[in-house]
Order: C-alpha cells, then sequence, then structure tokens
C-alpha cells in the first residue's frame, strides 16, 4: 500500500473518483488532491527549501492539461524531478494518449502514464501490482490503458 | 496501528448496533483489533459498509462525471453550431449585399437600356423620315429626269420641225424664184411649172407627213408613261 499521494487534477469530480477508487482498491491510507500545477510547485518548492520531507507524498499522479494553471502537467513533473528532487514516484494520469505527449513526459521524468476513462480502477489495481517497480526504479515508463 | 481500550470498543459496537453509525474510512485499516473476535467483525461490518457506500459515490460521481462530459460535448457541439449559424447569417447578409448591388446595376442597365432604346426608335425614324425624304428626292429626281427628257424630246422635235419647216419653206421660195424668174425672162415655163406644182404638192405633203409623225410619237410616249 502507498503511504500517501497526491493527485493534481483541475476536475473536483475526478478527485472523488480518484479518491473512492484508491480507498476500494487499498491502493493508500492517505489522498491529497489540488486543483492547480502552480499550488503543487509551490508546495513541493517549500518541501525541498525547508527539507521537511515527512509531508511530502509518496506518489504524485498528474493532470496533463491543467486548466487555470500556468504550466501544464509534464513541466511540473519537470519541476519536481529536476528543480526540487526526485525522491517521489511521479507520473501522468489523463485522457489523452499522445505518444508525442508521452515522450515528452518521458523526457520530463515521468515514470507511468496512466489512461482516464469511465473503467478506472483496473489501470489503479494494475498500477498497484508495479508499484514497487516505480517505487525501486527498476520497472521502466509504462503505459496503463 | 492504533489501539482501542475495551470500553471505547463496547460503545462503538453498541452504537452501531443500536443505530447503525460505525467507523468509516480509511482509519479501520489502522485499528489493532488484537484478536477481539467481536471487534474484528465489527471493524470488518464498518469496512463493507464504507466500501458499499464508496461504490455506490463511485458510480454517482463517475455518472455524474460522464453526464459533465457529455454536457460539454453537447455545448461544444451548440458553440460549433452557433458558430456555424453565425456564418450561414453573414454570408446571407453578404448574399444579400451582393444581391443589391446586382439589383441597382440591373436597374441602371435597365435604365441604360431604356435609353438606348428611345435613342434608337427616335434614330429609327429620323432614318425613316430619312429614307421617306429620300424616296421623295428620287422620286422628284426621276420627275425632273423625265421633264428633262420630255423637254429635250420636245426641243429635238421643235428643232427637226424648225428645220423640216425651213427646208421646206427654202426648197419652195428656190423654186418659186427660178418658176417667177423663168416667167419674167419669158422662156417656156411648161417644164418648170410641171416641176413647181410637182414639188410644191410634194412638200406639203412631206410637211403634214412631219407633223403627223411627231404628234403620233408624242401621243404614243404620254400613254408609255
Amino acid at each position: 500500500m502507498i503511504d500517501s499521494i497526491l493527485l493534481v487534477d483541475d476536475e473536483d469530480l475526478f478527485h472523488l473518483v480518484f479518491e473512492d477508487a484508491c480507498s476500494l482498491l487499498d491502493i493508500s491510507l492517505s489522498l491529497n488532491a489540488l486543483n492547480s500545477s502552480d499550488e503543487a510547485a509551490k508546495l513541493f518548492q517549500k518541501w525541498f527549501e525547508d527539507g521537511d520531507n515527512n509531508d511530502k507524498p509518496e506518489c504524485v499522479f498528474v493532470d496533463l492539461n491543467i486548466i487555470g494553471s500556468s504550466f501544464d502537467g509534464i513541466e511540473l513533473i519537470r519541476k519536481i524531478n529536476f528543480e526540487y528532487g526526485n525522491h517521489v514516484v511521479v507520473g501522468i494520469i489523463s485522457s489523452s494518449n499522445e505518444p508525442e505527449e508521452q515522450a515528452k513526459a518521458i523526457q520530463a521524468g515521468a515514470q507511468f502514464w496512466i489512461i482516464k476513462s469511465d473503467d478506472i480502477e483496473p489501470r489503479l489495481e494494475e498500477f498497484r501490482n508495479d508499484y514497487e517497480g516505480y517505487k525501486n526504479r527498476t520497472l521502466p515508463f509504462k503505459v496503463y490503458k | 496501528m492504533i489501539k482501542i481500550d475495551s470500553n471505547t470498543k463496547k460503545t462503538l459496537m453498541d452504537l452501531y448496533l443500536k443505530k447503525g453509525i460505525g467507523l468509516e474510512g480509511n482509519i479501520t485499516k489502522l485499528i489493532d483489533t488484537e484478536n477481539d473476535e467481536d471487534f474484528k467483525k465489527y471493524l470488518k461490518d464498518c469496512e463493507t459498509k464504507d466500501g458499499d457506500k464508496r461504490k455506490k459515490r463511485l458510480e454517482m460521481t463517475k455518472k455524474i462525471q460522464k453526464q459533465n462530459e457529455e454536457l460539454v460535448t453537447l455545448n461544444e457541439k451548440n458553440e460549433k453550431m452557433m458558430e456555424d449559424l453565425q456564418n450561414k447569417i453573414t454570408e446571407i447578409e453578404e448574399s444579400k449585399l451582393t444581391f443589391e448591388v446586382q439589383n441597382r446595376e440591373l436597374n441602371e442597365w435597365k435604365k441604360e437600356n431604356l435609353e438606348l432604346t428611345e435613342k434608337l426608335q427616335t434614330e429609327m425614324m429620323k432614318a425613316e423620315k430619312a429614307r421617306v425624304d429620300a424616296e421623295a428626292a428620287k422620286q422628284n429626281a426621276e420627275n425632273d429626269l423625265d421633264l428633262l427628257q420630255k423637254k429635250t424630246q420636245n426641243e429635238l422635235i421643235s428643232t427637226i420641225v424648225k428645220v423640216a419647216l425651213w427646208v421646206i419653206m427654202g426648197v419652195g421660195v428656190v423654186t418659186t424664184g427660178v418658176y417667177v424668174l423663168t416667167l419674167f425672162v419669158g422662156k417656156d415655163t411648161q417644164v418648170i411649172s410641171a416641176a413647181w406644182s410637182n414639188i410644191f404638192g410634194i412638200l406639203l405633203t412631206n410637211a403634214f407627213s412631219i407633223v403627223g409623225t411627231i404628234m403620233g410619237i408624242k401621243y404614243a410616249t404620254e400613254n408609255k408613261q
């Protein structure tokens, strides 16, 4: 089970879906959700500057296009990995399945890409089974279709 | 793991039995049952109840999410339709303007055409008048020519008559002179008198013949016209 998860997504309804799905699948005990990439970047910057890793989530799910934010999910992942330390498992959760965007995400250091749909639970279950590989950084980038 | 004392466990289980109120959320996964079978069952029931609730909420949320997506799609379609409609209206407005311009041009052309028709009619009338004038002029010229021809004919006839009369008169005078001279000289007039009367008769006959011929020609010419 993942200790704590941070979801960055502009859609509030998806926060509820994700929280319930994670709870039902016993993926995580603690889940926080944010609506903007700016807000998430600020938190990571704070944790990086303070050196405080207690509040830092273990795994981060980032939406690709976050409406109302200064930058998209890929840029947030790049910042998390290259500016604020890369001690979290981080990936994209999006309805998009564009190979070009996925290539960009890999460049930014994303470890996985989960495609959003009505039937999200099987993908999250598969991700849960693979999680240790991401945590150990032994598993390559994977798209959950 | 969280440890709970027996009194609290009992209170929690009583509350669940009497009012159906149980622990919810991930907290149930963090409580140590300490092998208390009743409490273990209580937590299991709470987790099942919570799971059912979450399942129900998840389905509802998904349904709402789907409806929202459909609404967004419908809104996009609606916006597209509105945009298309606006484009059509703009096209119609432009067509209307074009029609108006064309109509105006057609009216101008019609006006010009009417003016041209009027001018043409005037010119045709002028041409017709000119044709009539030309016809009249031609007729006049023909009449003049005819008159001139008649005049020339008359003059010619007159000249012929004059010459013929002069010849007749000359011959008459000469013959008469020779006869008179013969009478005064006292020579024999037998031959000359016979010749004088003979020639005088011939001359008179010829003179009347000439006049008759001329009158006949004149009469025939007038009838022919």
